[in-house]
């Protein structure tokens, strides 16, 4: 459904941020891309979205070239970027443009229903917590019905317990409509909670280092062993993936181990 | 703005009495220490503290300010000035905001325009008026000219600066949503450069009084300027800070116009000074 075709990226001043990357993501999966600092996976990201373009290969959803951003693919920033100027009801209804006022109005209602924030609509952005501003750049982006939903470390700005209610939050959000989910992280506990495929990236150039399923049931206990036998299959992976000696590649490559917290 | 019917319901949430209090509340502290001064003058005068022959007393300007008024040359002396700040200040802003637009969202702009623009706003404003005059003859179109060149260059910097400011962050929400140039400018960039554009037209209508001043002193049959030079001339320092009273007040006027009309449009603000 989503799938990236040997993809490279070399950037102007000479980093070679990717180097033939190809992945194949099914219709409706969840896939954590998980690896250090420097080994690509925000700019896989934004290859995917279409806000970059890769120096070789492709991407495409269900078969369709990406070149530019496409109205089937969404996107969660790190930072909940909602425009200071819009109410929250606005902010959701960004990408609505295009649709009747009163149409608008009850698709942004249904999403703040959605994600508990109705009676929130006519606030100031800058009235929200850190949270509730996420949540909303959440339904901002998936309010448009996208059938790709991109995440880039949409949590990583938050404390864990708001962290572990808003992983929770956004299952509920996937389950609605199920979009092909594909989320940064460099935290493998929400690697574990999200996903159905944990794809681990080796840095420098960022490559594939290992393609892990975790196939437990949802809603998953963070207790239970199997979340935990997950997670430790993630950081092994990780580990892995920052101590590998690189083939061919100087030694002083390899200080990224310290690096990737 | 299709959005336009919840931003109205956002604004009228807020609740009117705070509104009042930061109109009316604010004008009634702002004039407590003119009025002070003004009042210990007074007495100062009148218990014969105090000479009053080249520094009248408030009573003596309310006098003067009363009899210009009554006669009906006070109004004309008030529009005349207000007309060349309006018009000088309404060029030079526009002007200043489609320029600054220009090279704030074109390099290739920015390179070929900004350094001349630089230069020229190097020379002193005042340094044009002898060329001026001989272009544009010594009635209203010089000083307008002059008083609009003061005005272009705060207004141009600011909106050329505020452009360059924007956030590449929220820039790239509005690709991420595929906006196209003209949505771009109108939803993310307009908004965004807005309350330094505020700031930009203040200080360029701030400036435009400064310079209606040089330009009416340079001569001028009617204007508040020439009421300051003709009290020079027949030693009447009433007339003088008579009309000094009505430049404070005017400008302090327009600059509260400015700022009354674009609150509704910048409530979203997160800043310190909103939360004093």
């Amino acid at each position: 459904m989503l799938s990236l075709a040997h993809l490279d990226k070399v950037y102007p001043n000479g980093a070679h941020a990717l180097d033939d990357v190809s992945l194949d993501v099914g219709a409706g999966e969840i896939v954590a891309l998980v690896g250090g600092s420097g080994c690509g996976k925000t700019t896989l990201l934004r290859l995917v979205s279409g806000l970059e373009a890769p120096t070789h290969g492709e991407v495409r959803v269900d078969g369709e070239a990406i070149s530019a951003p496409h109205p089937a693919v969404g996107f969660v920033f790190q930072e909940p970027r909602l425009l200071p100027w819009l109410s929250v009801a606005e902010n959701i209804g960004f990408g609505l443009e295009h649709l009747p006022a009163g149409e608008r109005r009850d698709l942004v209602e249904e999403a703040l229903l959605k994600v508990g924030l109705a009676g929130y609509g006519s606030r100031w952005p800058r009235e929200l917590s850190g949270g509730q501003a996420q949540r909303v750049s959440i339904v901002r982006a998936l309010v448009t019905r996208p059938k790709v939903l991109l995440m880039d470390e949409p949590f990583s700005a938050l404390d864990a317990l708001t962290r572990a209610t808003l992983q929770d939050h956004l299952i509920a959000l996937w389950e609605a409509s199920q979009p092909t989910l594909l989320l940064v992280t460099h935290d493998v506990e929400e690697a574990a909670a999200l996903a159905d495929r944990a794809v681990v990236m080796q840095p420098r150039p960022g490559r594939v280092f290992a393609d892990i399923p975790i196939a437990l049931p949802r809603p998953r206990d963070r207790l239970s062993s199997g979340f935990v036998e997950a997670k430790r299959a993630v950081l092994a992976a990780l580990d892995g993936s920052l101590s590998q000696p690189i083939g061919g590649r100087t030694s002083s490559d390899s200080q990224a181990p310290a690096g990737w917290w | 703005m299709s959005d336009m019917p919840i931003a109205r319901k956002t604004t009228a949430r807020m609740p009117a009495r705070s509104v009042s209090a930061r109109l009316g509340g604010g004008f009634v502290y702002g004039l407590l220490l003119p009025l002070a001064a003004a009042v210990i003058y007074e007495a100062a005068f009148r218990a014969g503290l105090v000479q009053a022959r080249l520094l009248p007393p408030p009573s003596r300007i309310g006098e003067t300010l009363w009899k210009l008024a009554s006669s009906g040359a006070l109004t004309t002396h008030v529009i005349a000035t207000l007309l060349r700040v309006g018009l000088g200040f309404g060029l030079g802003a526009i002007i200043g905001v489609m320029l600054g637009a220009l090279t704030g969202s074109s390099t290739l702009a920015r390179r070929l325009l900004d350094p001349t623009l630089q230069a020229l706003r190097a020379i002193p404003s005042l340094a044009w008026v002898p060329l001026f005059i001989l272009w544009l003859g010594i009635f209203e179109p010089s000083k307008i000219a002059l008083i609009a060149v003061g005005c272009f260059f705060p207004v141009y910097l600011g909106v050329m600066g505020a452009i360059a400011n924007v956030d590449r962050k929220i820039v790239e929400v509005g690709r991420a949503f595929r906006l196209s140039r003209l949505k771009l400018a109108r939803r993310v960039l307009l908004p965004a450069i807005l309350p330094d554009t505020v700031v930009a037209l203040r200080s360029g209508l701030g400036l435009g009084f400064m310079f209606v001043v040089a330009a009416e002193i340079m001569g001028a049959s009617e204007g508040l300027g020439y009421l300051l030079v003709d009290g020079q001339q027949l030693g009447k320092p009433d007339q003088i800070l008579a009309a000094i009273l009505c430049f404070a007040v005017l400008g302090k006027a327009a600059d509260w116009l400015i700022l009354v009309a674009t609150r509704p449009l910048l409530s979203w603000q997160d800043s310190f000074a909103r939360s004093g």
